[in-house]
């Protein structure tokens, strides 16, 4: 859905390293040099930016009612 | 009892301690995490949410945020009698979240939290928070306080506090063959052999696989530990400095070791 705060095993915060990743990905950079750059060192916290996928954009259109 | 720091910064410390018993370091290692207490949100309320989030979910996500703690001008609910945070301004600090998506989508980050201390603020202002779409908005106001690692891990102060034994490495040299087996199979290339010398690195690297031990044909490596030495490593979250985490956890225990001396010497008063 939307990027988790912190890592699911660990608790370290990756929730703001997530658009720094997505962006510099898209532009062709190796995931593990972007990882290694932005500080995350276990595999754990490499594997929530990895395999996420920002479903959110997709129910973005489907407001609750107010 | 002898101390050398490896790593240090506000975010992170590793330290060598040497001499020290495994249940003293193991008691500074779960106060670290269970009782040293930090600033999170606790309690939200919503005024407005039309996003695609369900408000609970975008609660959690709030508490989760690290923010920047100041143990010295708050105080915990229970020491003051607080049954409801948001009506007591010594324990709870309030932030208050009102964004809306005017023309275009929005990401909702934890910079745009107003807090009404300055210096209770998130760790960092990227946190995505929620995304809106054109004309969703949100609005909403959480109340922060202190609390424990043992009540919900959002509190803690730490990521990682662990230590491991110090490994100790040693080798027959008289069985040695100088094959460079090990030098293959260590993980952490602690191992390098230059002619008839074989060379251990930092010690300290070495994760105690025993990989080395299985690899070395005429079985001349001994991998073990320094039962009292420990390598021991914190990881902040950001709420609190890493020395700062460290003196508040020995605080803690101190006061947990004095108030058990008292109790024992009422008792057999």
């Amino acid at each position: 859905m939307i990027i988790p705060v912190r890592c699911f095993t660990c608790g370290a915060l990756i929730g703001d390293k997530w658009e720094e990743f997505k962006k510099r990905i898209a532009q062709g950079e190796p995931p593990s040099k972007v990882l290694d750059e932005l500080g995350i060192k276990r595999y754990c916290c490499r594997r929530m930016l990895l395999s996420h996928i920002d479903l959110i954009y997709d129910v973005l259109n489907f407001t609750r009612p107010s | 009892m002898e101390v050398s720091i490896l790593e240090y910064s506000d975010k992170y410390l590793k330290a060598l301690v040497r001499n020290v018993p495994l249940p003293l370091i193991n008691a500074l290692r779960r106060t670290i995490i269970a009782e040293v207490p930090t600033m999170a949100i606790d309690e939200v309320l919503f005024i407005d949410n039309t996003s695609a989030l369900y408000d609970e979910i975008i609660a959690h996500r709030l508490g989760l945020i690290p923010l920047k703690t100041d143990l010295d001008r708050y105080k915990m609910p229970e020491e003051v009698g607080c049954k409801d945070i948001t009506q007591c301004r010594e324990v709870a600090v309030r932030l208050i979240l009102d964004v809306e998506a005017k023309d275009d989508i929005r990401v909702v980050y934890s910079g745009d939290l107003k807090s009404e201390d300055p210096e209770i603020t998130p760790v960092s202002d990227k946190i995505p928070i929620v995304i809106l779409s054109k004309g969703q908005k949100i609005a909403l106001e959480a109340y922060a306080r202190l609390g424990r690692g043992r009540e919900h891990i959002k509190w803690s102060p730490v990521s990682v506090s662990v230590f491991k034994y110090l490994p100790k490495i040693e080798v027959n040299l008289e069985l040695c063959t100088y094959c460079g087996e090990c030098v293959k199979a260590c993980p952490r290339k602690i191992f390098s052999i230059e002619g008839d010398n074989i060379k251990i690195g930092n010690i300290i690297n070495c994760i105690l696989c025993r990989a080395c031990e299985e690899a070395c044909p005429t079985k001349a490596i001994t991998v073990s530990w320094e039962s009292d030495s420990f390598v021991f490593y914190i990881e902040s979250t950001g709420a609190l400095p890493s020395k700062r985490i460290i003196v508040e956890a020995f605080k803690i225990l101190k006061n947990k070791l004095l108030q058990l001396q008292k109790k024992v010497m009422e008792a057999t008063k």
